[in-house]
């Protein structure tokens, strides 16, 4: 190799190294530290929700909804579309879960059954026990 | 006294060659028509909006718990406060509606064609640089609709597997919208994108004057037809001086802005601030029928209809990537569009398919 072409390789090398050097705590100073969350276990009396009716609750950090289905018994539900993240509506009518922003629309199961979500809404953990229902 | 000063100035410094080189031998072609002067109106509308921002820097509070409720005062309590802050908005949607005449007028008379690509590049860049403007603008006010538009644009990286929850984290600063995001967006808005605009606009009228103003292309100058295959500057036989005679025409269109500016905020104040822009942010419930600003309900409405988040996200940035690089792909040497149908009929089209997708994302 020619000494001059190897001095450029070094500068290209020590260049690289130099930038690198910046970018990465720049990248790294970006990216926000995991949050931790800040409520584990929710727990709700079953009184509190009549057959088709729903409550809002805050599970973690997630927004979410226990919904009492006819027929059907409970569950949870995070209410965050997974489409661009706007937080879907129980409407009890139509018996459907419904994003205001994009127009998605969801089964009392979170699944997809119109509308651009790519995904079902996740279904958190939930347990009855006695008189009350245990998110978590 | 001023003959004093102005002789001491004009020895140091030669301001009278300065001014004559700059504004009386820079020729201007005399077919020149309004929308040439499109682009200082952008110029000027940035001033108000750099202006009009420091004021109310004096009064806004970047906080979750105060923005909203500084806002409010600003518009309530401050004297004049209104005043700013509505010329900050109105003047923000003109600055919009002129870049887009000024893209749609030049690409009419094929000002993008050789060797103006870059041109265009630089300008198509500024319009993207003006919609962060307005996105990371929207967040401050801290209303359910500012959190809401937030929430769904820095969702949208996620539709691409592997970095796209990065950047999302990113740009929010955690897993949701939150007080964090308001400091960044913040900090975006006030900090990192003047530079950037600044820079971009320098490079753009650098090259502007560098290159030489189009004429329209209904009558082609002999220079325009020549040939380009070495840099030189166009000028034009048949022209007058930058100054007087254009900047008259450019001061003129400057007052027509400001009118439109007065007449918004006079007799239409509601027109850009929904209800769900006075309310309180509220991040555990999603406004029912919440609308994104007017330049956003078309790709708004596209991602309605578009069942795939993916492909939805990659179409527009698709069509924004042929929008910006649009001159490297047309080459043909006409510049005259009526001359070609085929570009008419497309342009004709697509901007038809922006007011349908428009209209269809307000009403829907």
């Amino acid at each position: 190799m020619k000494r001059r072409s190897f001095l450029s390789l070094l500068l290209a090398v020590l260049g690289t190294t130099a930038l690198g050097s910046f970018v990465y705590p720049l990248v790294r100073f970006l990216a926000p530290p995991e949050e931790k969350a800040k409520i584990k276990k929710v727990i709700v009396k079953k009184n509190d929700i009549p057959a088709s009716e729903a409550k809002e609750i805050l599970f973690g950090n997630t927004p979410a909804i226990i919904i009492n289905r006819y027929g059907k018994g409970y569950i949870a539900l995070s209410k965050v579309c997974t489409h661009l993240g706007c937080l879907v509506d129980y409407n009890k009518e139509k018996k459907k879960l419904i994003c205001p922003c994009h127009a998605g629309v969801f089964s009392l199961e979170g699944h997809v059954e119109s509308g651009p979500p790519p995904k079902p809404l996740s279904i958190l953990p939930l347990k009855v026990e006695g008189e009350d229902i245990i998110i978590g | 006294m001023w003959k004093k000063i102005k002789k001491g100035i004009e020895i140091r410094i030669g301001l009278e060659e300065l001014i004559s080189n700059s504004l009386k031998k820079y020729r201007v072609p005399k077919d020149t028509n309004i929308f040439y002067t499109l682009g200082i109106i952008t110029v000027v509308a940035y001033m108000i909006q750099a202006v009009t921002g420091y004021f109310l820097l004096l009064y806004y509070v970047p906080h979750s718990e105060h923005a909203f409720n500084s806002i409010q005062d600003i518009m309530n309590n401050a004297p004049f406060g209104w005043l700013i802050r509505m010329m900050h908005i109105v003047v923000s949607n003109l600055m919009v509606v002129i870049i887009l005449l000024h893209i749609i007028s030049l690409f009419v008379m094929g000002s993008y064609k050789k060797p103006r690509e870059l041109t265009w590049l630089a300008g198509g860049c500024l319009l993207l640089v003006t919609l962060a403007f307005c996105l990371s603008g929207y967040l401050l006010p801290w209303s359910q609709r500012s959190y809401w538009a937030t929430t769904i644009v820095t969702n949208m990286p996620t539709a691409f597997p592997v970095i796209g929850d990065f950047i999302a984290k990113g740009l929010r600063g955690g897993d949701y919208v939150s007080g964090i995001t308001l400091t960044r967006f913040f900090a975006f808005h006030v900090a990192f994108l003047p530079p950037l605009f600044l820079l971009i606009v320098g490079l753009h009228i650098f090259l502007v004057t560098r290159i030489g103003l189009t004429t329209p292309p209904f009558n082609k100058s002999a220079e325009e037809e020549k040939p380009w295959t070495e840099y030189r500057h166009v000028s034009h036989p048949n022209s007058y001086p930058f100054y007087p005679n254009f900047l008259l025409k450019e001061v003129v269109m400057i007052m027509v802005f400001f009118a439109i500016t007065f007449f918004v905020i006079s007799f239409m104040p509601t027109l850009f601030i929904p209800e769900a822009a006075n309310t309180p942010a509220d991040p555990l419930k999603t406004p029912a029928y919440i609308k994104p600003e007017w330049y956003f309900l078309a790709p708004y409405q596209m991602l309605k209809l578009i069942p795939n988040k993916f492909f939805g996200i990659s179409l527009q940035l698709i069509l924004i990537g042929i929008f910006l690089l649009w001159p490297f792909f047309d080459k043909k040497e006409e510049r005259n569009i009526l001359k070609r149908p085929l570009l008419l009929v497309v342009f004709l089209l697509s901007i038809l398919l922006w007011v349908i997708l428009t209209v269809w994302g307000r009403y829907s």
